[in-house]
């Protein structure tokens, strides 16, 4: 894909055809589109994609494509909130923040289920052809969200990165699990840095993607400024065997809102990470959400990001 | 032990010779009494209680009952910052409070808020002495307290209360090993305009009575000087823990005496700690204004005739 250089020096070189989806792309009447998760099948690569309605509430959209750049958005949202059973109660404000993995050939999809009684919970579900999901079970306790899955079992047990709220600080947390359904050993893996670009509040954002070197998770990092938030990309390194210790953590993000489209929308100055492609080459494309107003994407390859600062 | 002195119109009545255990009958410095669990153990009432250090951490002490009632609270800490080297740990720094006591398959399973770096978590012991403890691990996301095991398994897993800090409702989770914890469902929430408005928490152990489980828990009002805690009871379905089938409208215990009302925070009541004794008392104890024990009781008759008729009382 061509890229091209706008301002700055970021690591990931943005798409030359950025925003690849906006909300005009959407056939049916919505707010905005934004963090889509990025879902390889045999027919192309596909985008499961966070959509705002006008009232105020997110469902999740499918997007096809052949080159993972030129998309189709299916005609109905695919996954809705649910209305009746164990999850309306904790989703009927809305589902967002899709994130994919492939384990053992099954694709699951963690998101974020918003409900009136304690916000944000993180849940899961699954698919196999990608236009219907099978709820599994609400995972985590409230006040949760952007929980990532990593793509194996480590030391026999499924692991998720989460984000949940201790001493008002967002934090990247690790939780394990025997079945997917049950969870627990939860440990902080990282917390913000004073000072730095990720000084207010972190997230898991790409699920962990795995190195020689370790699993690389591409999170975002919040400085919070007097007219509101930057949301930037960064890097870190995780051990393969004990994946709550940080080999390496980037010092600087390799994203930051520069564009236009990523300064202008409805909540201004945001890259947000759902997802990424690493080809046969080890070239990487990393989708995200603009000011949460479109989708985007940009581009580097794997030896450039674990040479870069980490 | 107990003569009644009533007060108000409060359900629970308050023992006479209140407060149980005041900071002065400590025999060391402290900043301040936190709460009280309870349990029976060899025929006798023993306490665990948490006690804040004048460095501002906390830890949690056993305390024993001698012949005359009395009781006596050991110096070194059960659970907690020089209880052990777990004091490293920076999930416990700040050091561990508000243990619930169940008692179940032979062992008294303790449940308590460990305190650090990175917010609060449920943390799991258990002892079948009082003298030797073994440590299971912080078994919660960060920022939720309140576990409290329920003391019988619901289609054969654990169940225990818990309140995360998001929403301020009580909840319950289930496992099958004390270990992953999931099925999280939220059971009680705060009501608007109720005494409990501002938030709810769990109180006692879930006590199981001959037709539910009886949750006392504690209601919070948000007040201009700050809040003020009380105490309130619900009941739920034996089989399914999850579903309410009465709640009082009125709280079962308020701050009115000065031991409630004075101390290092104002006007609380708050228990950690309730057991039914010759059938049909409920005995609650209750940690009074942050700076003391104190010791209530009332009916079972009149704490579920509460939980069911309150709802024409105002």
């Amino acid at each position: 894909m061509t890229t091209k250089q706008i301002t700055g020096e970021d690591l990931l070189k943005r798409f030359e055809g950025n925003p690849i989806i906006v909300i005009e792309d959407v056939p049916f009447r919505a707010n905005t589109v934004f963090n889509g998760t990025p879902i390889v099948t045999e027919d192309g690569i596909y985008l499961l994609l966070r959509v705002e309605g006008q009232q105020g509430f997110s469902v999740f959209a499918l997007a096809r494509s052949k080159d993972g750049l030129k998309f189709t958005i299916d005609k109905e949202p695919v996954m809705m909130p649910a209305k009746e059973g164990p999850f309306a109660r904790y989703e009927s404000l809305g589902i967002e923040d899709p994130r994919a993995t492939f384990i053992d050939g099954v694709c699951y999809i963690m998101y974020t289920a918003v409900g009136p009684r304690g916000g944000s919970r993180i849940a899961l579900a699954k698919t196999s052809d990608y236009a219907n999901y099978e709820r599994i079970a609400l995972v985590s306790e409230p006040g949760n969200k952007d929980g990532v899955l990593f793509p194996r079992k480590i030391n026999g047990l499924y692991a998720r990165l989460d984000r949940p709220i201790g001493r008002e600080t967002g934090s990247i947390w690790i939780s394990y699990s025997p079945d997917l359904l049950n969870w627990g050993k939860s440990e902080v893996v990282m917390t913000p840095r004073y000072g730095f670009w990720d000084e207010y509040r972190i997230g898991a954002s790409v699920p962990p993607i795995e190195t020689e070197e370790g699993w690389l998770e591409i999170y975002h990092g919040v400085k919070m400024t007097s007219s509101g938030p930057i949301y930037r990309v960064g890097i870190v390194l995780l051990d393969l065997d004990d994946p709550s210790k940080v080999i390496r953590r980037g010092s600087s993000p390799i994203l930051s809102p520069r564009a236009k489209y990523e300064r202008v929308g409805d909540v201004p100055n945001v890259c947000f990470a759902c997802g990424a492609v690493v080809d046969k080459d080890e070239n990487i494309k990393v989708y995200y959400g603009a000011a949460d107003t479109s989708i985007c994407v940009a581009s580097s390859t794997m030896k450039e990001i674990l040479s870069d600062q980490i | 032990m107990f003569r009644r002195k009533e007060e108000g119109r409060d359900i629970v009545h308050r023992w006479e010779g209140n407060p149980l255990i005041r900071m002065g009958d400590l025999g060391f410095r402290c900043a301040d009494i936190r709460s009280a669990g309870a349990a029976y153990y060899n025929g006798k009432t023993v306490l665990l209680i948490t006690v804040q250090h004048l460095s501002g951490h906390q830890s949690i002490h056993l305390a024993h009952v001698d012949e005359k009632g009395r009781f006596f609270v050991e110096k070194a800490p059960f659970i907690g910052p020089n209880g052990d080297s777990r004091n490293d740990n920076p999930h416990e720094s700040e050091g561990d409070m508000d243990a619930r006591i169940t008692y179940m398959d032979g062992k008294y399973y303790i449940m308590y808020m460990a305190c650090g770096d990175h917010g609060f978590r449920i943390g799991l012991a258990s002892t079948v002495d009082f003298v030797n403890l073994e440590y299971h691990g912080l078994i919660s996301e960060p920022d939720t307290k309140g576990g409290a095991l329920f003391s019988e398994k619901f289609n054969g897993r654990y169940a225990r209360l818990e309140r995360p800090k998001s929403g301020n409702s009580i909840w319950i989770s289930y496992s099958d090993d004390l270990v992953y914890w999931g099925g999280n469902e939220v059971i009680l929430s705060p009501r608007r305009g109720f005494w409990d408005s501002a938030r709810i928490g769990t109180g006692a152990p879930p006590i199981k009575l001959h037709n539910c489980w009886l949750i006392i828990y504690y209601g919070v009002k948000s007040t201009s000087s700050g809040p003020l805690f009380r105490l309130g009871a619900a009941m739920f379905d034996l089989k399914d823990p999850t579903k309410l089938i009465g709640r009082a409208n009125i709280p079962i215990l308020s701050p009115r005496e000065d031991y409630e009302r004075i101390g290092d925070q104002n006007n609380i009541v708050f228990c950690t700690g309730a057991s039914v004794q010759n059938e049909n008392e409920l005995q609650i104890f209750y940690n009074a204004a942050e700076s003391c024990v104190c010791v209530g009781s009332t009916t079972i008759h009149e704490i579920i005739d509460t939980c069911v008729y309150s709802k024409e009382e105002f």
